[in-house]
C-alpha cells in the first residue's frame, strides 16, 4: 500500500518554540488512525501540521495526494464555529462541494446535488433546511462531516468529533466514520481522548507524548502497560 | 420626490445608493464580530480627508474648484481608511490585545487627529464641515455618477465573490485546508470595505456611514435564515430606511444624516420587538 501521509522528521510548534520533534510516521491508504495522548501533550499541534495549518519549522509532510485538486477533509470541533452566522445544515454542506468551484463562477447543480448526497450519506436528508445552530450537538457534528465528504477527499481528518456530544450521539458518530472507512475505503485521521470508543474501530494509534509522536498498532498502543506508564495505575479501568 | 425635475433628485439617489451598499459591507462586520470597526474606520476616513485639507493648506493652495477639492478628500479618506486597516490586520496578526482594545485605540486616535489636523488648518473648520457632515445636499451629477459606479462595482464583487468571502469568514481553518489564500481574501475584504467607508463618508458623513454599516444588518440577523437572504434584507432595510429619511428630513426640514440613523435604529427597535412578539406567540401555542 501506498502512503498518503508521511511525516519525516518534522517539527512542530507556535512562536518559534517546538512542542514536537522529529516525527516520523505514515498513513496508508484505507487505514483508520486515532491520534491519542494525555491532554495538552501535542495532539492538536500534531493535527494542524498535518493539515498544513501550521508551518513546519523542520523536515517534510507529503501527502500522496494531489492536495490542490483534492484537498483533505477536514472536520474541526463544532464548538470553533461561530453561531452568529445564519446558515442551514445545507448551506454548511454546500461550502464543501463548492470548494472546487473557482471565483466568480455560481455554484451548479452538481455541487448542489453533491450536498444533498452527502447530507443523506450521514443521515441527515430531513434536516437540511434546519438552521445549522438549531441542530443537536451530534447533528451538528454529521453536518461537519458531510461537508468534509463533499469536497470528495481520500484523506479525512476529524478534531475530537465525539467532544461535546451525548453518549448516543457519540457512539452514532463513531459508527458513521467506520462506515465511511470500511465500506468506501475512505482513509480517517481522527484525534480523541475518549480511547474506550475509538479502540474499538480503529486499527492503528498515533500516540503523541512528552514532545514525540510514535505510531503502532491499536493493540500495542494501547496495551495496559502502555496505559498505565502514560496515565498511571486507574487508567487500565474502561475509559 | 421621485419626479425629474426634484431639485434635490442627486442627493436623494446617493443617499439610498449608500444606505444600499454599506449594509453589504456591513454584514461582514457583524458576522465577523468587528462591529466596532465600523465606528473607528469612518473617523479614520474622516481624519484623512482633515489631513488631505492640512496638506493642502499647507502647500498654500485653497481655489481648486470643487472636483479639485473632493478628489483630494477621496485620497485622503482612502488612505487612512487603507493604512487602518492594514495596521489592525497587522494587530490581529500578532494578536497581543484584544480586537476591543485595538479598535478602541484607533478610533481614539481618529478623532483625535481629525480635531489636530483642522485645529492646525486655517481653513479647515469651514471644508471639514462641509464635508464631514457628509453634505449629501451638494452631490453633484459627476460625484453622484462616481459613486453610483464605484458602490455599485463593490455590491458586484461582493455578490460574485460571495461563496469565497463567507468560507474565510466562517472557518478560516477549513478555507486553508482547500487550499485558499485566507490572507488574500481577507484583503480583498478590506479593501472593499475601505472604499465603501470612504465613499460613505464622503457622501453621507462618518455618522451615517457607520450608522448603515451596523444598523441594517443587525435587523436583518433577525429576520432571517440564509445567508443571501441576510445581504439582500439588509441591503434593502438600508436603502428603504435612507428613503424614507430623505423624506421625512425634506417633509419636516430636519438634519438628513441623524434623520436616516434615528429611522434605522427604530426600524431596529421595530423589529426585535415583533421578533419578541413572535416568539411569545410561538411558546403560547406549544403550552396550549
Amino acid at each position: 500500500m501506498t502512503a498518503l501521509l508521511r511525516l519525516e522528521d518534522v517539527s512542530l510548534g507556535y512562536r518559534g518554540r517546538p512542542v514536537l520533534e522529529h516525527v516520523s510516521f505514515g498513513v496508508e491508504g484505507g487505514e483508520f488512525a486515532a491520534l491519542l495522548g494525555p491532554n495538552g501533550a501535542g495532539k492538536t499541534t500534531l493535527f494542524r501540521g498535518m493539515l498544513g495549518l501550521i508551518p513546519v519549522f523542520t523536515g517534510r509532510v507529503e501527502y500522496g495526494f494531489n492536495r490542490r485538486t483534492q484537498p483533505p477533509g477536514y472536520v474541526p470541533q463544532k464548538e470553533s464555529l461561530d453561531p452568529i452566522f445564519p446558515l442551514t445544515a445545507y448551506e454548511v454542506v454546500l461550502m464543501g462541494a463548492a470548494a472546487r468551484v473557482p471565483p466568480f463562477w455560481p455554484v451548479g447543480r452538481h455541487q448542489r446535488r453533491l450536498a444533498t448526497d452527502c447530507l443523506a450519506r450521514v443521515g441527515l436528508a430531513d434536516a437540511a433546511e434546519q438552521p445549522f445552530w438549531a441542530l443537536s450537538g451530534g447533528q451538528k457534528q454529521r453536518a461537519l462531516i458531510a461537508r468534509a465528504l463533499a469536497v470528495q477527499p481520500q484523506l479525512l481528518l476529524l478534531d475530537e468529533p465525539t467532544a461535546g456530544v451525548d453518549p448516543g450521539a457519540e457512539a452514532a458518530i463513531i459508527d458513521a466514520i467506520a462506515r465511511l472507512n470500511r465500506d468506501e475505503g475512505l482513509t480517517v485521521i481522527i484525534v480523541s481522548h475518549h480511547m474506550r470508543l475509538v479502540r474499538e474501530v480503529v486499527r492503528s494509534v498515533i500516540w503523541v507524548e512528552a514532545g514525540a509522536a510514535t505510531k503502532g498498532t491499536t493493540a500495542e498502543m494501547l496495551s495496559s502497560e502502555r496505559l498505565v506508564e502514560a496515565f498511571g495505575a486507574g487508567a487500565t479501568r474502561p475509559l | 420626490m421621485l419626479s425629474a425635475d426634484f431639485l434635490l433628485r442627486n442627493a436623494l439617489i446617493g443617499s439610498v445608493v449608500v444606505g444600499l451598499v454599506c449594509p453589504l459591507v456591513g454584514v461582514y462586520f457583524v458576522l465577523r464580530r468587528m462591529i466596532f470597526l465600523g465606528v473607528a474606520l469612518p473617523q479614520l476616513s474622516a481624519a484623512g480627508v482633515a489631513f488631505a485639507f492640512l496638506l493642502k493648506s499647507m502647500a498654500g493652495a485653497h481655489q481648486h474648484g470643487e472636483a479639485a477639492e473632493r478628489a483630494l478628500a477621496l485620497v485622503g479618506s482612502l488612505g487612512f481608511a487603507f493604512v487602518g486597516l492594514v495596521v489592525l490586520a497587522a494587530l490581529e496578526r500578532r494578536g497581543r490585545e484584544t480586537l476591543e482594545a485595538r479598535i478602541g485605540i484607533a478610533y481614539a486616535f481618529a478623532a483625535a487627529a481629525s480635531i489636530l489636523f483642522v485645529s492646525a488648518d486655517p481653513y479647515g473648520e469651514a471644508e471639514m464641515t462641509h464635508l464631514l457632515r457628509g453634505d449629501i445636499v451638494t452631490t453633484t451629477p459627476s460625484s453622484l455618477r462616481l459613486l453610483v459606479g464605484v458602490l455599485g462595482a463593490v455590491a458586484l464583487v461582493l455578490l460574485a465573490l460571495r461563496k469565497e468571502l463567507l468560507l474565510v469568514s466562517f472557518d478560516r481553518d477549513m478555507a486553508v485546508v482547500l487550499g485558499k489564500r485566507a490572507a488574500l481574501w481577507d484583503t480583498l475584504l478590506y479593501l472593499l470595505i475601505g472604499v465603501t467607508i470612504s465613499f460613505g463618508v464622503m457622501t453621507a458623513g462618518p455618522l451615517v456611514t457607520f450608522g448603515f454599516l451596523v444598523v441594517p444588518p443587525l435587523a436583518a440577523r433577525l429576520m432571517t435564515r440564509h445567508m443571501l437572504a441576510f445581504s439582500i434584507v439588509a441591503a434593502v432595510f438600508g436603502a428603504v430606511t435612507a428613503f424614507a429619511g430623505f423624506f421625512v428630513a425634506y417633509r419636516f426640514d430636519l438634519p438628513l444624516g441623524p434623520t436616516d440613523v434615528a429611522l434605522a435604529s427604530t426600524g431596529l427597535v421595530v423589529v426585535v420587538a415583533l421578533r419578541g412578539l413572535v416568539g411569545v406567540a410561538r411558546v403560547g401555542r406549544i403550552r396550549r
